[in-house]
């Protein structure tokens, strides 16, 4: 199935007592505008809610303790089904740009978002992604390799009609991108396993599962290998730069690096006993 | 040149030949006395003449003389040489035993010979190996190990401790090909390239070919390793084995009918895991091989050989994870003489590479391989002492099973998909000579035709305007496409066929008896690929034959080399200079998964890759210290460019590193044999760092901090200079001479000084601190071992 199940573990056997850090001279470039625009709607709330936040920064270099924000931006999103336009502001002044008044993403609607930042304009569509609800999580008593693991047992329904993409966030950022191809429509269950240095417990976390669209899946699942949270060592893929789905209408050569994307996302929390 | 002219131009040469003096022809095998056991590559030497020939791959020689009264000489390293007064009127079968050596003076003049032979000989780019030397070079945990000596020869690198695969004159490792007893060996490690997957109790004779490649080998454009095991002692039955830290070996050979058939058996197992649960621990990590051999000896002129290899590696995490792979080989040799001069071997093999993964917790079970039939007849044709022919052909047909997934319990909630499976047949017919023109100058030259038909399989799929893989313009990235539909074939359809003339040429012109020059050039193609876009080769990596997508790669090497032989032999000194262009060396879109890929075709653009080097080998062969010095300064770089002017390709189309473009390869590995009880064995590597991947910056999405790679600087940094320093000492005990048990004590530290060599720098955030970190990943520290062989 998925490289990232099995290569973490592979790794972990062999290398996880012969790692250090090192001092490295990394190379550098002149900052690119960076675009975090995930909206979640909590559809099985009750009443529904969203978070639709619209992060904007600047590339750092790797070793630098700050990632800048970008501000004075002009941020709007654009209903392209009645040419509506929802207007966001930084009233924080952290680069954290939110509506004005606050929104709903509506279905079956494409909205573009727009950000005019020192003098080039960047845009960017995207349409609600359906989800599907968690139908259960729970704690498990399994291990994995160290013994002292946490299990969390995750179940859902996958849509039989379509082709489903999923992200799971288990806080701490410890992300997983699957797809529904090998359990298309099926009562699917699958375990996680917070390793003793991912996640302390007892302790309470929240899980969140977002529909997403195939291109955003095959962009986080680079994402989550090259971010080297779950990986790493010599079987590591090759990393590559990874372009989003927002572009730089001014000037295409200074492409941003960022996504736009609308998920129906289904939050649980659990709290986590200390079962070893 | 047009092939079938080039054919019959052969033909017209070996007619012309034929018709000269009155000749005599001898032919016959060669043994060794103690296990009756056939010797290769042995010098049989006619010194009035200043004629020879070497045995071949079955022990078997034949050699044309005038008629007369000769000498001849038959000397191999190692054994005492014999010189007989032959009277040479009529054909004549002659088998020699040559027996092994303890001590004797006129060894000295016996291998400047050989030595000499070697610089007459065109072949050039090869390097050997035997048994013997393979057990002395100092190894992690003791395990002696081909693959491990093979990276210290000049030209060949590895991607570093664990793993898979070496690399050669900058090929990638895919592009090897390994024969077991003339079976294809499509994974060469255990435990992910830790140790290989040879016993080296079995191995007979290693050759390594890396350029000037005959055209008998074919299929792989880097490297041919080619790895002959024992057939079995026919005289005495024998026990071999060694018990070391990681595995124990044993190994039993015997008659079965003396002097005419024998056995052979030899197991290798590490057992590690079994003291795991000693320690409350339910992980489970163990590998193991069985090599067995029967022959038969009908006659002088028949013989028939039945082998097999089985190697598997299981790796568990409680009933989690288990991760299995192996190879199995069977393999059916029948050597016949059609005549005095005419040497065949027809083979009938069958080989396959599995792998398997079970992940319990996500409720699946995970099997790909690819499984192979071979069926080669192969000619050796010695024609007078000035020419032999070698002709023959092969054919592979080859199954891929690209994957398939199967719920491993009922609740799982995974649907079995079966990835579809692809079939293949690879043709190939080959004509080579070697040819000596006067007592200076000798030619090896030859022909392969190969044709590689990738036949019908069911659902390929149909792509718009048959592109697999799109650019998107708007986004600046590679994508894949989504087909529009499939196909199904029946298995006796072509898909797709490729047609390859591949010539081969080297050249011999002894300077003095002292020195030669040497030039080569070989053209060769490969149909099969290894998808990998890891910086080092996994198990998991899957094979993907050539296509409708995906082309076949192709190799014109060019080298030329001074051989010279200093001190009657006691010295040799081998330069190469080499320049190796490759056409279809495949490269991957951003982003690419090569897992469970049905549609493999749609990450995949094909490029082309060169590289050039320089490599010397200074050997001293003879004194109580041996050793040699190798060094490599080289290059290996691959391009990707656009399909058309829109697109950038990689690396916005310039030429980037391969991952093993290593600069500066050194290695010295150096024995001294102190007294009969104690031998020394040290080796210094040092090689360039590995190319590698820095990030230029850093940003956030949700929360998770990313590094950003620079597509515009693929593979640009360097990992920090991989070098150790390893040392052995074998002890002979006293006590076994004129005893019948035989022991040894090898006692290694690998890595003496401890260099932390880095295998991999990742790049992360610290949980805890949350700054950015470069973690630097090494595999090995110190490394004591200490192992214990017998015989008896």
């Amino acid at each position: 199935m998925k490289k990232i199940y099995i290569l973490p573990i592979l790794l972990m056997f062999f290398f996880s007592n012969c790692e250090k850090v090192v001092d490295v001279d990394v190379p550098s470039i002149p900052p690119k505008l960076i675009i975090d625009a995930s909206f979640e709607v909590f559809f099985d709330e009750n009443p529904v809610t969203a978070n639709t936040v619209v992060k904007l920064r600047l590339s750092a270099d790797y070793f630098d303790d700050v990632i800048p924000a970008a501000l004075n931006a002009t941020v709007f999103l654009t209903n392209l089904s009645d040419n509506s336009v929802i207007n966001f502001s930084d009233t924080n002044a952290d680069g954290d740009y939110e509506p004005i008044n606050s929104f709903i993403p509506a279905d079956n609607v494409t909205y573009e978002l727009t950000v005019i930042y020192d003098n080039e304009t960047y845009k960017g569509t995207a349409t609600k992604i359906k989800s599907t609800p968690l139908t259960s999580v729970t704690q498990g008593d399994e291990t994995l390799f160290s013994g002292n693991e946490t299990e969390l047992k995750i179940s859902f329904k996958d849509d039989a009609n379509e082709e489903n993409y999923y992200l799971f966030d288990f806080t701490n950022n410890l992300f997983l991108a699957i797809e529904d191809r090998f359990f298309n429509g099926a009562d699917y269950n699958f375990s996680y396993f917070y390793s003793e240095d991912d996640l302390k417990v007892p302790t309470a976390v929240k899980i969140k599962m977002s529909g997403i669209t195939k291109e955003y899946f095959t962009y986080f699942r680079v994402l989550i290998n090259q971010s080297g949270q779950n990986a790493g060592g010599p079987f590591e893929t090759v990393p590559s730069s990874l372009l989003g789905n927002m572009i730089n209408t001014t000037n295409e050569e200074n492409f941003p690096l960022g996504y736009f994307h609308i998920s129906e996302t289904d939050t649980y929390t659990i709290f986590l006993e200390d079962k070893n | 040149m047009n092939p079938s002219k080039y054919i019959a131009f052969l033909f017209l040469f070996v007619a012309q030949i034929f018709f000269s003096q009155e000749k005599v022809t001898i032919n016959g095998t060669v043994y060794d006395n103690n296990s009756n056991e056939t010797l290769i590559g042995v010098s049989v030497y006619f010194p009035e003449l200043k004629t020879g020939t070497t045995t071949n791959e079955y022990g078997f020689y034949s050699i044309t003389v005038p008629k007369g009264n000769y000498k001849i000489q038959i000397s191999y390293l190692g054994f005492k040489s014999i010189i007989e007064n032959l009277n040479l009127t009529v054909n004549v079968t002659k088998n020699f035993k040559l027996e092994e050596e303890t001590e004797s003076l006129d060894e000295i003049i016996i291998e400047s010979d050989i030595e000499k032979l070697n610089i007459k000989t065109p072949q050039m780019s090869v390097n050997k190996l035997t048994s013997a030397t393979i057990k002395q070079i100092p190894v992690v945990l003791g395990e002696s190990d081909i693959i491990k000596s093979i990276i210290l020869l000049p030209g060949v690198t590895s991607a570093g401790e664990g793993a898979s695969g070496f690399n050669v004159r900058g090929g990638a490792a895919d592009q090897n090909l390994i024969l077991l007893d003339e079976a294809i060996v499509f994974n060469s490690s255990h435990v992910f390239g830790f140790f290989s997957v040879f016993n080296p109790d079995v191995i007979k004779d290693v050759k390594l070919y890396k350029g000037g490649i005959p055209a008998r080998y074919g299929g792989r454009l880097s490297s041919v390793l080619d790895i002959y095991q024992k057939e079995g002692n026919s005289k005495e039955f024998k026990l071999t084995g060694g018990i070391g830290l990681v595995s124990s070996r044993l190994l039993a050979e015997g008659p079965i009918e003396k002097e005419k058939s024998s056995f052979l058996i030899g197991g290798r197992a590490s057992y590690a895991h079994l003291f795991l649960p000693l320690f409350d621990n339910d992980n489970t990590a163990y590998f193991y091989d069985l090599n067995s051999k029967v022959n038969y000896r009908f006659n002088e002129k028949n013989n028939l050989f039945l082998s097999t290899y089985f190697g598997k590696d299981v790796f568990g995490i409680s009933d989690n994870f288990v991760n299995k792979y192996g190879n199995n080989v069977l393999n059916l040799r029948w050597n016949h003489l059609f005549s005095d001069k005419l040497f065949s071997n027809l083979s009938l093999i069958y080989s396959d590479y599995f792998y398997g993964l079970t992940l319990d917790f996500v409720g699946f079970e995970w099997d790909s391989g690819i499984t192979n039939f071979n069926l080669k007849y192969d000619f050796k044709h010695y024609l007078n002492n000035t020419f032999t022919l070698n002709y023959g052909i092969n054919n592979i047909y080859i199954k891929f099973n690209p994957g398939e997934i199967i719920p491993n319990r009922p609740d799982s909630g995974i649907q079995p998909e079966k990835l579809i499976d692809k079939y293949a047949n690879e043709f190939a017919a080959y004509i080579d000579a070697e040819h000596r023109i006067s007592d200076k100058l000798t030619l090896q030259y030859g022909l392969r035709f190969s044709n590689f038909t990738r036949l019908g399989q069911d659902e390929l799929n149909v792509y718009a305007n048959n592109e697999a893989v799109i650019y998107n313009q708007q986004f600046k990235k590679y994508e894949s496409a989504t087909p529009t539909g499939t196909e199904s074939f029946s298995r006796s359809d072509v898909l797709a066929s490729f047609n390859n003339f591949e010539p081969r040429f080297s050249l011999s012109y002894l300077l003095s008896d002292e020195s030669s020059v040497k030039l080569s050039y070989n053209r060769m193609a490969q149909y099969l690929h290894l998808l990998s876009n890891t910086a080092s080769p996994t198990p998991l990596d899957v094979w993907a034959p050539s296509g409708r997508f995906i082309k076949p790669q192709q190799l014109d090497q060019f080298a030329a080399g001074y051989f010279k032989s200093i001190k009657g032999g006691d010295y040799s000194l081998e330069t190469e200079v080499f320049y190796k262009d490759i056409q279809n060396r495949i490269d991957y879109i951003n982003g690419a998964n090569l897992i469970a890929n049905n549609e493999i075709e749609t990450v995949i653009l094909n490029g082309q890759a060169r590289a050039y080097g320089l490599e010397v080998l200074l050997k001293k062969n003879e004194g109580n210290f041996k050793g040699w010095l190798a060094y490599t300064l080289s290059r290996s770089e691959q391009q990707t460019p656009g399909r058309n002017a829109n697109e950038p390709g990689i690396n916005q189309g310039k030429w980037y590193s391969t991952p093993f473009n290593k600069t500066h390869d050194l290695s010295l590995n150096a024995s001294y044999e102190l007294s009969k009880k104690w031998t020394f064995n040290a080796n210094f590597l040092f090689q360039t760092g590995q190319p590698t991947n820095y990030p230029v910056g850093q940003y956030e999405v949700q929360g998770l901090n990313v590094p950003i790679f620079d597509d515009d600087r693929r593979n640009a940094d360097r990992l920090p200079a991989y070098h150790r320093f390893d040392i052995s000492a074998t002890l002979t005990p006293e006590k076994n001479k004129n005893r019948k048990w035989q022991a040894e004590w090898v006692f290694g530290i690998y890595n003496l000084y401890g260099r932390q060599n880095a295998a991999s720098i990742n790049f992360r955030q610290n949980r805890e601190t949350l700054r950015n970190e470069a973690i630097q990943t090494s595999i090995f520290g110190i490394v004591p071992s200490v192992t214990y062989n017998f015989k008896f």
